[in-house]
């Protein structure tokens, strides 16, 4: 039997100071690993993502105008995800939580509960999740009956110390992975409310997760305050990679579509890229012009578009290849606070401090040229 | 007694810190290179079948209204 099968509270008691494990022995320690690993890192830095990028085609003009302003809240928008059906969305904000039933009506279902900073919707869709100051995620049943007290029928699922800041149901109704300002995340059973993992690592609150493709496996993404992104194995609570090359919050992460890499946006005004099997960060999309942090990062399908909800108010469009900036999207009047891809990649939803979520999609007409070198589609 | 506590704590978290960072140092890593070229492909590959990329026709609105058919 080795120390790790040990719990923490039994380590305390039996360890004794060994010869070669005091505390300064211990330091100079990670101190020589963490040379080590950026010694590694730096070894397989042979060229940058944009130089390999160089023969890929450019992005033509976007015109990207928003098609649907959804006024309902009244309040900040906080957070906001779609429906796997691409018609609904569920949007929280400072003081109730809000489903859109299609886009045609402004329809909503008003579930009044506190600082409502994260909501999700359940892949079945026939229930949503949310939470906020009240430092829990509580599931909400959906119904077809409008008149029906859909508050009556919470079930409370997580339990946090601090506020919850994101949370996401894992491939199924059955599990919620939460992140929340007590520095950890955790995953729930949503029937029992039972804690099945509890992820420990950030030195401080954490602000954002997200799960992998489930192609790729049982590990999430998560950012914090303390400027680091952590990847983690759900099933063993280990953390097994980090990154901390921002300079501030990491307010967002977000996964490429093919599982390999994930973008973060930062309160630095930057959003990077990090590649997990070369382990390090190829890219960095940022601008002089640029000094507002980024609230909200998603990936367009194909993972070519990235799209960055400021504090300025904008939406910046990357060209994740060629790390150069394709389109500035206005129109919110305050911060963008959550941005997210429809399901089908379709279209777009922005949600602000300015009280709206706003929809947009690419048009057809005046665009757009695409394609492998030397072929016009 | 409370100050063997405190030091045996600082030391079980460096003994924690140098295990995760074991742990990470542990990696089998690829070049930037090779990375990179394969997230290039899978945009490339990918690229067609991207809405936001190629744009959609009005006739294939997700969002336009659907008007219901009435049977006599």
């Amino acid at each position: 039997m080795s120390i790790q099968d040990v719990s923490p509270c039994v380590k305390c008691y039996i360890m004794e100071v060994q010869p070669n494990e005091t505390l300064t022995n211990l330091k100079a320690e990670s101190d020589t690993l963490k040379t080590k690993l950026e010694d590694e890192r730096a070894k397989l830095h042979d060229v940058e993502l944009h130089q390999v990028a160089e023969k890929v085609d450019g992005l033509g003009q976007f015109i990207m105008k928003t098609r649907r302003t959804l006024k309902g809240h009244g309040n900040k928008v906080l957070c906001m995800d779609w429906c796997k059906d691409k018609r609904r969305i569920v949007s929280s904000s400072q003081v109730s939580v809000w489903i859109i039933v299609t886009f045609s009506e402004e329809h909503a279902v008003t579930m009044p509960c506190t600082w409502v900073m994260a909501c999700a919707y359940a892949p079945s869709g026939c229930a949503v999740a949310c939470g906020g100051l009240d430092n829990k995620c509580s599931v909400y049943p959906l119904s077809l009956d409008k008149n029906e007290n859909l508050a009556a029928k919470k079930k409370s699922v997580a339990m946090h110390t601090n506020y919850l800041s994101a949370c996401s149901f894992t491939n199924s109704d059955m599990q919620i992975l939460t992140s929340s300002g007590d520095g950890t995340c955790a995953l729930w059973d949503v029937e029992s409310g039972q804690l099945l993992q509890s992820f420990h690592g950030h030195a401080a609150d954490v602000l954002c997760l997200d799960l992998a493709p489930s192609e790729t496996g049982n590990t999430f993404v998560s950012g914090g305050c303390d400027k680091k992104a952590n990847v983690w194995d759900m099933r063993s609570g280990q953390c097994i990679q980090s990154f901390e090359t921002h300079e501030s919050d990491i307010n967002s992460v977000r996964y490429y579509p093919s599982g390999d890499a994930f973008a973060s946006g930062s309160d630095d005004a930057t959003c990077r890229l990090y590649d997990l099997r070369a382990d390090r960060e190829v890219a960095i999309y940022s601008k002089e012009s640029i000094i507002f942090g980024a609230s909200s990062v998603d990936f367009s399908l194909s993972g070519r578009l990235l799209f960055g909800g400021y504090n300025d108010y904008t939406i910046n469009v990357w060209d994740v290849l060629k790390g150069t900036r394709v389109s500035i999207l206005f129109g919110h009047e305050n911060r963008v606070s959550t941005l997210r891809l429809s399901p089908d990649g379709t279209a777009f939803c922005s949600g602000s401090w300015d009280h709206t979520l706003r929809v947009r999609w690419a048009a057809l007409i005046g665009i757009h040229i695409f394609g492998t070198r030397g072929t016009v589609v | 007694m409370s100050g063997k506590v405190c030091s045996n704590n600082s030391v079980m978290q460096a003994r924690r810190t140098v295990e995760q960072l074991q742990v990470e140092a542990s990696m089998e890593r690829i070049k930037i290179s090779t990375a990179a070229a394969q997230l290039v492909q899978y945009c490339q590959e990918n690229s067609r079948s991207d809405p936001l990329l190629t744009g959609i026709s009005a006739s294939s609105n997700p969002f336009k209204d659907k008007k219901t058919c009435v049977l006599l």
